[in-house]
Formats: structure tokens, sequence, C-alpha cells
């Protein structure tokens, strides 16, 4: 029964971020003004069903949706929604949302295409620490996603001759820089959070907190990466384009350590 | 400036640090592409004998303790150490400066707006601590107030955090203690040379009704061998016993049998194996009964290897080898009525039982690690979210006051937050 309303609300999430895609396209091409508050009102309409979704599969398969290729995926994505609005709204930025909903949608594609079959779980995921662990690596994700998308409207501003529309609606590029910069550190501070938990939980249910199994040592080269990024933006000249190239390159990493990882290097995470 | 003390401000630099970063993500992601831990002929047959050479050469089949890689990571830990002890001082001076009225008063403001009359409710909009009055060196009338100082201090303390999660994991690395013990209830193992004796109570592996894992819980008693004390715990997945100073972790599981040897109908040998194991025949010891797999629930199908469907004991069946002079003499599937007959001997396998495997680890440095985890966490945020803010604002005239403000890292965003609240 559950479950049954959890597939109705995520075919009807998909339409609605895809609606809101399409919309924000529009908005970009038509450049009218009230397009994009339709737009975010469809994504957020996506975001309060796509909750709605989760919290069934969560009461359906009896544990926290976290676990399998589908479940992260749907997740990813709602992290992903979830801070491209949080910034959309507190950088009244509407624009962020015509980038940020493609690879929403993109996500929640590759979601669907996912058995959404629900498994029980084995021993070692049988953990409070999961919930910590998966949830944090969600808002993780989805901010290195939102830096990815802020970097893309950076290096887009640059190529773009300026004009009232553009303006009135994409921020300076040293603002950009400096949202930018903010996204990257929510999701530095929760990937420290993600592998910090991933330790704790790693040492009680293998009782080993590092082993270097390839999804841990791609997030360490994630960190590693951002950690770079930070410290290239302090010295001088690498602010702007420079940190835009490499939040972009960050996000590849973020990428691969999730569907690269899994794909081409398994190891003691294959399950995730 | 010598050589040495361009070498030293090289080596304290951020550059280095950034060169190091870039090479350490490179070093790992080479080390999580080579599949680590193989011998020459795996990566000859994987790759090419050249290729193979050259993993063994530079040490990339064991990537993560390669003297490079640990190279590397010394040269990390100098980098950091220098930095905080040369930030140090500086960053003492500096927190002592955020605070003081000369310090703010004297500062350039990122941004300043003149002509205001209640000042105090731009200190509040923008909601900064009460402000604290003042006078200007020329005798004026002000007023400051500065937000999250300590955030200054946040990199700092990420570094520390980093220094000391690393010399926690390679500490723990070079002295723990880690053995591995196996056996079904009854089995008394001796924990490596700790002079302890395991002796497994029970074994229980609750099912769902689907007949799926839920959770494996050994029971034991371990006993020392010097006082003779004796303690009993239960270990789960996810739930690991302490015991004499070590950790007790349900790490595994497997299928064990009772080989039975008979020599002409008379009884010659018995032994608990578990899978992989070998016994040789007592007698006659080139003779060897390898217990390969155990397969609870047997699923023959034609041109695939066998497979078992589920982990209850439906149907269940021995993967047996026999080994004679270290030549393979067969090797074959029985089902529990059948017996294995080689000459005048024959063999049974009997009894099948799960049998547990208990990794147990002591590394004291284990929570110097997770400290480290935890500051570099506290350091990220106080970098991040306590960003240091100061506010001032000085009386140009009775009742017209100029307000300035800074932000650290808020730039623009600061400046847009200040014009807003002042308008």
């Amino acid at each position: 029964m559950m479950l049954q309303l959890e597939n109705t609300l995520f075919i009807i999430t998909m339409l609605l971020y895809f609606a809101s895609m399409i919309l924000y396209f529009v908005f970009i091409v038509a450049k009218k003004d009230l397009i994009p508050k339709i737009a975010i009102l469809l994504q957020l309409a996506g975001f309060v069903l796509h909750t709605a979704a989760l919290i069934c599969r969560g009461i359906g398969a009896g544990r926290l949706p976290l676990t399998n290729q589908y479940e992260f995926a749907t997740s990813f994505a709602w992290g992903l929604c979830l801070v491209s609005l949080i910034f959309i709204f507190r950088f009244r930025f509407p624009v962020l949302g015509a980038f940020s909903a493609p690879i929403i949608f993109l996500i929640i594609g590759y979601a669907s295409m996912q058995s959404k079959e629900v498994r029980e779980l084995m021993p070692a995921l049988r953990s409070n620490w999961l919930g910590f662990h998966v949830s944090t690596a969600i808002i993780a994700y989805g901010s290195f996603g939102v830096s990815f998308v802020l970097s893309v409207i950076f290096l887009l501003r640059e190529k773009i001759q300026s004009g009232a529309f553009l303006d009135r609606h994409i921020p300076q590029r040293e603002k950009l820089d400096l949202i930018s910069y903010r996204s990257v550190s929510l999701g530095l501070l929760f990937l420290t959070f993600t592998i910090v938990t991933g330790a704790i939980w790693a040492e009680q249910a293998w009782g080993a907190y590092w082993s270097w199994d390839p999804k841990e040592t791609w997030s360490l080269i994630t960190w590693i990466v951002y950690a770079i990024y930070l410290h290239l933006r302090i010295r001088r000249g690498w602010q702007g384009r420079s940190a835009a190239i490499f939040a972009a390159i960050g996000f590849v990493c973020v990428m691969f350590t999730y569907i690269g990882v899994n794909t081409f290097l398994p190891g003691i995470h294959s399950y995730a | 400036m010598s050589i040495l003390k361009k070498i030293w401000k090289f080596i304290s630099s951020m550059r280095f640090a950034i060169l190091l970063l870039a090479v350490l993500a490179l070093a790992c992601s080479v080390g999580s592409m080579v599949t680590q831990g193989q011998s020459f002929a795996w990566y000859a047959q994987r790759y090419s004998e050249r290729t193979a050479a050259l993993i063994l050469a530079l040490h990339l089949d064991d990537a993560f303790h390669s003297w490079w890689f640990l190279l590397i990571s010394a040269f990390l830990c100098i980098n950091l150490l220098l930095c905080n002890i040369l930030r140090l001082p500086q960053l003492i001076l500096q927190y002592k400066s955020e605070t003081s009225p000369a310090s703010v008063l004297s500062g350039k403001g990122d941004i300043s707006s003149n002509g205001i009359s209640d000042p105090e409710a731009v200190f509040r909009h923008l909601r900064m601590p009460a402000p604290t009055s003042c006078r200007t060196d020329d005798g004026r009338n002000a007023f400051f107030s500065v937000k999250n100082p300590v955030g200054i201090w946040g990199a700092w303390i990420c570094h520390l955090g980093i220094l000391l999660l690393i010399a926690g994991f390679t500490l723990g690395q070079t002295t723990q203690q880690q053995f591995t013990v196996y056996g079904v209830p009854g089995q008394t193992c001796p924990i490596g040379d700790t002079g302890l004796l395991l002796t497994f109570d029970a074994f229980d592996v609750a099912l769902r009704p689907d007949d799926t894992v839920e959770q494996y819980t050994a029971s034991f008693t371990v006993r020392s061998t010097e006082d003779g004390s004796s303690r009993s715990a239960s270990a789960s997945v996810n739930h690991p016993a302490s015991l004499y100073g070590m950790k007790f972790y349900q790490n595994s599981v497997g299928w064990a049998e009772t080989v039975t040897v008979t020599q002409d109908g008379q009884f010659l040998q018995q032994q608990i194996l578990c899978t992989g194991e070998t016994l040789p025949v007592e007698n006659k010891p080139d003779l060897i009964i390898d217990f390969t797999a155990f397969y609870p629930d047997l699923v023959m199908e034609a041109g695939s290897m066998p497979r078992t469907a589920t982990g209850s004991l439906n149907n269940p069946a021995t993967l047996y080898t026999v080994y004679y002079q270290d030549q393979i003499l067969g090797m074959n599937i029985l089902m529990p009525e059948e017996e294995l007959t080689i000459d005048e001997y024959t063999v049974t396998f009997s009894d099948p039982q799960m049998y547990s495997l208990i990794q147990i680890k002591r590394d004291v440095f284990t929570p110097l690690a997770f400290a480290g985890g935890l500051i570099i966490m506290l350091g990220l945020f106080c970098s991040f979210y306590l960003q240091t803010e100061k506010l001032w604002a000085v009386e140009v005239s009775p009742g017209c006051w100029t307000v300035s403000g800074c932000s650290r890292k808020g730039g623009v965003l600061f400046r847009e937050k200040f014009l807003r609240e002042v308008s």
C-alpha cells in the first residue's frame, strides 16, 4: 500500500520536476519575470511530494530509505533540490533553479531506472549510524551539486554579454563566487560529517575505521579536492574563474565517488 | 635569502600544502584504481608482464603503505605542523586586536553609511552582540561590536584535527594488535600470543521469515592462562564486545562440518572442519581431505556452477577435494547420505553448522583519531559558520553617526546585508 503510494508520488514528483525544468527554460528564452515564480512553486511542490514519497518508502520498508542505488539516487535528487531551494530563497536567485532543475531531473531519472525492490537489510547495515552517515552524504552531495551549478553560471556569465535581464536575474561574478564558496563550505562540512560518522560506524561493524576501500578513498579524494579549492581561493588571482573550474572538477569527483566507484571499483561498499 | 631559509619558507608555505594535497589526491586515486595486495602472476594475467613489473617496482600493489605514500603524508604533517606553529602567535595577536576598540575603530570598513540617527538599530538588525561604548582618539563618542571573533581560529583548529587524526591513525597502525579466531560452539582457540583463550559458547543466526539473516550473535568466554580469570560476552554485527582491553567483532561466518574417517570400517579419526580447511588422514598424511565449499540449499543448473538458493539447510551438499601427494585425486559434491570412499578409507561429512569468525583488536589510539575527526568538524564549522564580523559607529555631529562594518569572509553578501538593514 505504502510502496504503491510511494510509486505514484515518485512519478508525480518526476513530472513536477520536469515541468519546472521546462518553465525555467522558457523563462531563460522568453525573459518573462513571472515565469520563475511558477517554476519555483512547481519545484517546491515537487520537493514536498518527493519528501512524502521518501516518507512512504521509509514506512513501507520499515527503515530509512537510504540503502540501495534507487534509494540513494532519489535521496540525492531530494538533497540537491533541498539545497537548491535553500540557496534560491536565501540569495533571491531564481536562475539557480533553471540550472539545477535539469541535474535534479537527470538524477531522479537515473533513480527511476534502478530496481525499486525493497530488500531487507544485511546485518552490517542495521545500525543507527546509517541515518547519520547517508543523510549527511545526501546534503554534502546536494551542496556540491549546487556549487557545480553556480560554477557553470559563473563561467557562462563571463561569456554572455551583460544586459538588463541578465543583470536583474544573475548576480555579479563576485557574488556568484561567494555563493559558490558558501555552497562548497556546506558540502565540505557535511562530507566531513559523512566520513567521520562512516569511520565510527565502520569501527563498530568491521573493526576498522579506515580500510582504504575505494568508496572511502574517493570520499577522501573529493574532500582533498575541495580542500584545495578552499586554499586556492585564499591565494591572489585564484578567486573567480579558476575557483569555478576547480569547483566543477570537485563535482566530477563527487559523481565518480557516487556512480563510478560502484561501477568500476567494487569494495566493501558494493551494496551502496 | 639563504637556501635553507628558502626551503624552510617553502615547506611551511600554503603553496607547498596545495601541491602536497594535489599529489596526495593523485596517489589515492592511483591506489584505488590498482587492485591492492595481489601477486605478480595476478597482475600479469590482468594487465601484462611489463605492467605487473612496473606495479611491483612502484609498490602500487600496496600503495597506501608504500614509502612514497608515507613520504607525502609525512611532508603534509610537517607542513601542517609548521603552518600551525608559525600562525599561532599571529592568531593570538589577531584575536586580541579583533576585540580591542582601538583596533576596531582604526580599521578599514568594507562599507560605511553616514547620517545615521539610530545606530543601535543597525546593530540590532544586523544581529550583532550588544555594542561596547568607547571614544575615538580625537574624543568622539563611539561604540562597536564584534561577532564571532573565534571564527578566525577555524582553519587552525581544522589543521590541528587533521594532525591528531593522522597521528592517531599512524600510531594505531603501528602499535595495534589484531587477531582472528573462528570456530563452532564448544571449540577453544588461542588469541595469538596474548595468553588468552576464547571458547565459543553459542552462535545464533537470527533469520527473518523470508530466510534472510537479521543478525549473527556469537557468545563466548575468554580465559586468561596467566591468572585463570575468565569473562563471558556476546558480540553481534555492529555490537562488538570489550574484554581484557580488546574489542571482539562478529566479523564473518561460514559453514563447518564434522568429518569422520574410517579405515576398513574401523573408526580412525574425527574433526570439525570449517570451509577451506583440510584434514590429512592420520596414518597416511599424503592423503588430504579438503572441505572446499558447502551449499546449504544446493541448486544445480546445467552449464552453471553449483550455488545455494537460500541460507537454510533445505538441500545441503558438500563440495570436497581429495589430494594425494599434492596432486588432485578427485573433486565432487556429496549429499548428506553419501560417503566418499578412497581405497580402504571412507570419509563422511555430517552435522553441518555455522561457524563464527571473531576479529579481535586492541588499538588504544582509535579515540585519538576520532577526536581528530571531531576537531576537524569543529574547525570547519568555526571557519564557515562563525565568520567574524565587526561593526562600529562614530558620532560625527550630535545625533548624527557614521556606521561602518567589515566581515572576514562575507564580502559582497555582507555589504548587501549592511545596506539593506541601513536603508
